[in-house]
């Protein structure tokens, strides 16, 4: 095999490393490193102007690989890997270390051992660089443009007008048989029962009617919305006059105004019996509770709630509501309102800021919140991706992908997620059937990298990485030893950590790279 | 399959610690499967010791090898020059691994690293129980397929005994009465009056009762013209 | 020996773990500089062998920093890691050394004051445990 052939490029960060640090030990340190063909200074890496002289640095120094010092690797621009895959540079070949965030601005107030840190994590890397390995990622033609869209509300219809806009076909399953006006097809009295496959070639399962139906789907986006519309447990009995938020709405456009005094509660189920994604409020409660006080001083309007979660500027509804008098009582689950047992049209809530515990009357109830679908439960089974504890579907990160699932090519929005108004639905909808459609538009999947294999040669098929595994990427093969589908493998490595024969290797994250770079940061005595 | 489990590590510590130069040998086959003695659990076992070594000051090597199946010699033969190379050898298969090596090596020092417990079935992952002791003579035809030798405490045979309740066992509460399961699935099978059939007391003679057995099969073994052949060839 | 630093490894997830300690990094949070982070894609890929290994190369303590269990990227990731260094932890209190040495976190990425914790939890355990096998290492 061909010694590796680094290249070390040290990013100044403009000028925050050199603030803290002896940026020419690091790099007098790096030069004098075994395997290191060429240091290169760079004054910053991420706003791509120095790109192509460290390109081009790289290929005259006819380096393999490279170990880049400077912040988290989720921050660095995607063109800087394409850059050096240009200059024949495999993306699982460069290093970056996280200099910035590690040792930088964490021990900014004790620059000597941050400089010694940041020595020792160049070393480190350098140990784990020599053990990289080129990965070619592979290309699978994605079957069909079908995105299917779980849910006609008002975050599957937006999806649907999304994607169509991609040049996607859109089909739409809808459980209830309304009529409604979408882009491509819509499948009434339908349900997702079973899936199988990988994200871009998914085999649904679709019970259309009494029909069981197969259907390809390129991508899928979950638009499942909230559940349902009734008042729930002791509540229902007690109070005749409930209705659910956008009833309330469509009462007030219509010019009437219910009997006051008016109650909006965040969940038609307070009791906690099936509290699921409800217990908090949404910015829509605001708005209704104000265009309510706005049309009607007279009416005592009170906002009993868990949480409150209004979105972006509608929160300045809040001081508007206090300025009009609406009464906002916040409760803990420990105390949940009651029906007053003395007098059946009060409700009782114990108020969890101030402790006093108030008896409301009730004119009407409204309540703001819709609980989880219950059907979020069998999609997520058939599709197999992780549910939140509250009954709603898992998003991949709240920051970085907020419509989309921890599984490629699974999409989701409004409120499968957790309720929230029609407009942040709409828009969640909007998003994730571009994204959907975006991802479909690629024609193609990528898969591979960094995935788990099996030397079959180790392996004792005992059947501990299928059972482990939660996207069913290992399987028995015809040898009668375990295979990984690297279409399904997301690259985990759980399997491989628990492999009681040591027969499965994480391709970027194997043992010996894990285990030198902890021995040499190790090593350093700072 | 043999379901064995490691050996307390201060009780493993204190038998190599006489020894300087220490081989760990585990298997990739049954002890691999029920996560007691792989090539995993091999090099933790080798980690961990040289962890505690550390802390007590003490200087032994170690070296982590795993066979395919260490109760064949074929497949130990691979190891010999470690093996012999280190002051003592802990086998990290079952009790039979153990003592193939130590039969082929006989001045050579075998220690056992593992219990090895029972013939067991995984019933989910990380648990398994016994449904076999290896008596020789199975009756399981005739108990609905569940055995009553290995699942019962008394190993009744016209079971079940009196301190049977609740479907329980008296012996261990946690466990089910084995005759409860086997009136049950004879039910199912509608052989029930399979239960009311009297059962003599057992031969007990193919069991272990009878000293060391040893299964031959004449057809399979080599003839000592063969064995020639092969000694020619090795 | 007075000037021995403690020396503490953390094997962070590459989700929520490593994305929590950025985070407090660049909400201007200090932590002490003996911790020394080892990025997995999971922390279900830590091998109970990774973090013996580490106490063997000479780490005073390690821990596991993944995402929340009920919130984990990879499903059942971090239960799976927990498992480990319950496993290890198993292992060392039978080869008498202290079992505190290792140690599972959860964190969401979110949460910028938690790493720090984490780490000043750590490293004092370290300061106080001392290294393995005393001071002469």
């Amino acid at each position: 095999m061909k010694a590796a052939s680094i290249q070390v490029i040290l990013c100044k960060c403009c000028t925050e490393l050199p603030a803290v640090l002896n940026i020419e030990r690091l790099r007098k340190l790096a030069e004098e490193s075994c395997n290191v063909v060429s240091v290169m200074m760079v004054d910053a890496i991420c706003d791509g102007k120095g790109l192509p002289a460290v390109v081009n640095n790289a290929k005259e120094a006819e380096v393999d690989r490279a170990v880049i010092l400077a912040c988290h690797k989720k921050d660095i621009d995607p063109a800087l890997f394409k850059a050096y895959r240009r200059a024949g540079i495999n993306e699982f070949m460069i290093e970056i270390v996280n200099i910035r965030e590690e040792a930088l601005l964490p021990h900014a107030s004790e620059p000597e051992r941050a400089q010694l840190k940041a020595e020792t994590m160049l070393a480190a890397s350098l140990a784990r660089a020599r053990l990289l390995a080129p990965l070619e990622k592979q290309t699978e033609a994605m079957k069909t443009k079908n995105v299917v869209i779980i849910g006609a509300g008002a975050s599957g219809q937006a999806a649907a007008h999304a994607a169509a806009k991609t040049g996607a076909h859109t089909i739409l399953i809808e459980k209830t048989g309304k009529s409604l006006k979408a882009p491509g097809i819509v499948m009434p009295h339908s349900q997702v029962v079973g899936a199988k496959g990988y994200g871009g070639n998914y085999q649904l399962t679709i019970k259309a009617g009494d029909k069981i139906e197969n259907l390809d789907a390129a991508a899928v986006v979950i638009a499942t919305g909230g559940g349902w519309t009734q008042l729930k447990g002791p509540l229902a009995k007690a109070v005749k006059d409930a209705m659910p938020l956008y009833k309330l709405h469509e009462h007030l456009q219509a010019g009437s105004v219910p009997k006051g005094p008016v109650v909006f509660v965040d969940t038609p189920d307070p009791t906690g019996k099936t509290m699921k994604v409800q217990d908090y409020a949404w910015d829509d409660t605001l708005e209704t509770a104000l265009q309510l006080k706005r049309k009607a001083r007279e009416t005592q309007v009170f906002v009993i709630f868990q949480e409150m979660r209004a979105f972006g500027l509608s929160e300045l509804a809040y001081k508007e509501a206090a300025d009009l008098g609406i009464k906002f009582v916040r409760y803990d689950k420990s105390a949940v309102p009651k029906i007053d047992p003395k007098e059946p049209t009060n409700l009782i809530v114990k108020d969890f800021a101030q402790g006093d515990v108030l008896s409301i009357k009730i004119g009407t109830l409204v309540f703001s919140s819709i609980p989880a679908n219950q059907d979020n439960q069998a999609i997520a089974d058939a599709l197999r991706i992780p549910m939140s504890v509250d009954g709603g579907v898992r998003r991949g990160s709240i920051q970085r992908w907020p419509v989309t699932t921890p599984r490629p090519g699974i999409f989701v929005c409004g409120s499968a997620l957790f309720p929230k108004s029609n407009e942040v639905a709409k828009a969640e909808g909007e998003a994730a059937g571009s994204m959907a459609g975006e991802f479909v538009a690629k024609g193609e999947i990528e898969f591979g990298g960094s995935v788990a294999q099996v030397t079959q040669e180790k392996c004792s098929a005992c059947l501990t990485c299928i059972r482990t595994c939660p996207y069913e990427a290992p399987f028995i093969g015809t040898a009668s030893k375990a295979e990984i589908k690297e279409q399904l493998c997301q690259g985990c490595g759980m399997c491989v950590g628990i492999c009681p024969s040591k027969a499965i290797e994480l391709h970027h994250y194997t043992d010996d790279q894990i285990m030198a770079q902890a021995r040499e940061l190790l090593g350093g005595d700072f | 399959m043999i379901v064995a489990k490691r050996k307390p590590l201060n009780e493993i510590a204190e038998m190599v610690a006489p020894y300087k130069r220490v081989s760990v040998i585990g298997c990739r086959s049954c002890v691999a499967i029920c996560l007691a003695g792989g090539e995993k659990e091999v090099k933790m076992l080798v980690s961990a010791l040289k962890v505690k070594n550390k802390k007590e000051g003490r200087d032994q090597e170690f070296e982590a090898l795993v066979v395919e199946r260490q109760c064949e010699k074929e497949w130990v033969k691979e190891v010999e020059d470690k093996v012999l190379g280190s002051d003592i050898t802990l086998s990290m298969a079952c009790s039979l691994g153990a003592q193939t090596i130590g039969d082929m090596y006989p001045s050579h020092v075998t220690f056992p690293g593992l219990n090895t417990g029972i013939f067991g079935v995984p019933e989910e992952q990380g648990v398994w129980s016994e449904k076999c002791v290896g008596c020789g003579n199975c009756i399981i035809h005739t108990t609905g397929g569940i055995c009553p030798i290995s699942r019962c405490a008394k190993s009744m045979l016209n079971g079940p005994c009196g301190g049977s309740a609740n479907r329980k066992c008296e012996v261990n509460l946690d466990t089910d009465c084995a005759w409860s399961a086997i009136y049950d699935r004879l039910k199912i099978q509608n052989r029930l009056e399979l239960i009311e059939k009297v059962t003599p007391a057992k031969d007990w003679s193919t069991s272990h009762a009878g000293g060391r057995r040893t299964y031959v099969r004449e057809d399979a073994k080599l003839t000592p013209h063969q064995k020639k052949g092969k000694e020619a060839i090795q | 020996m007075a000037g021995r630093k403690p020396k503490v490894v953390g094997f962070c997830c590459e989700r929520h773990g490593m994305d929590a300690a950025v985070l407090s990094a660049r909400s201007g949070k200090e932590f002490d500089a003996s911790v020394r982070l080892v990025q997995v894609p999971c922390t279900g890929r830590v091998d109970g062998m990774h973090i013996l290994k580490a106490l063997e190369d000479g780490a005073d303590c390690v821990f596991v920093l993944g995402c929340l269990e009920k919130n984990c990227y990879y499903d059942t990731g971090s239960i799976e890691g927990r498992k480990r260094v319950e496993y290890v932890k198993q292992m060392l209190s039978e080869v008498g050394v202290e079992k505190e040495r290792v140690e599972m976190f959860n964190s969401a990425s979110t949460n910028a004051w938690m790493f720090p914790e984490i780490v000043s939890k750590m490293v004092a355990l370290a300061k106080k445990l001392g290294p393995i096998g005393g001071e002469k290492q």
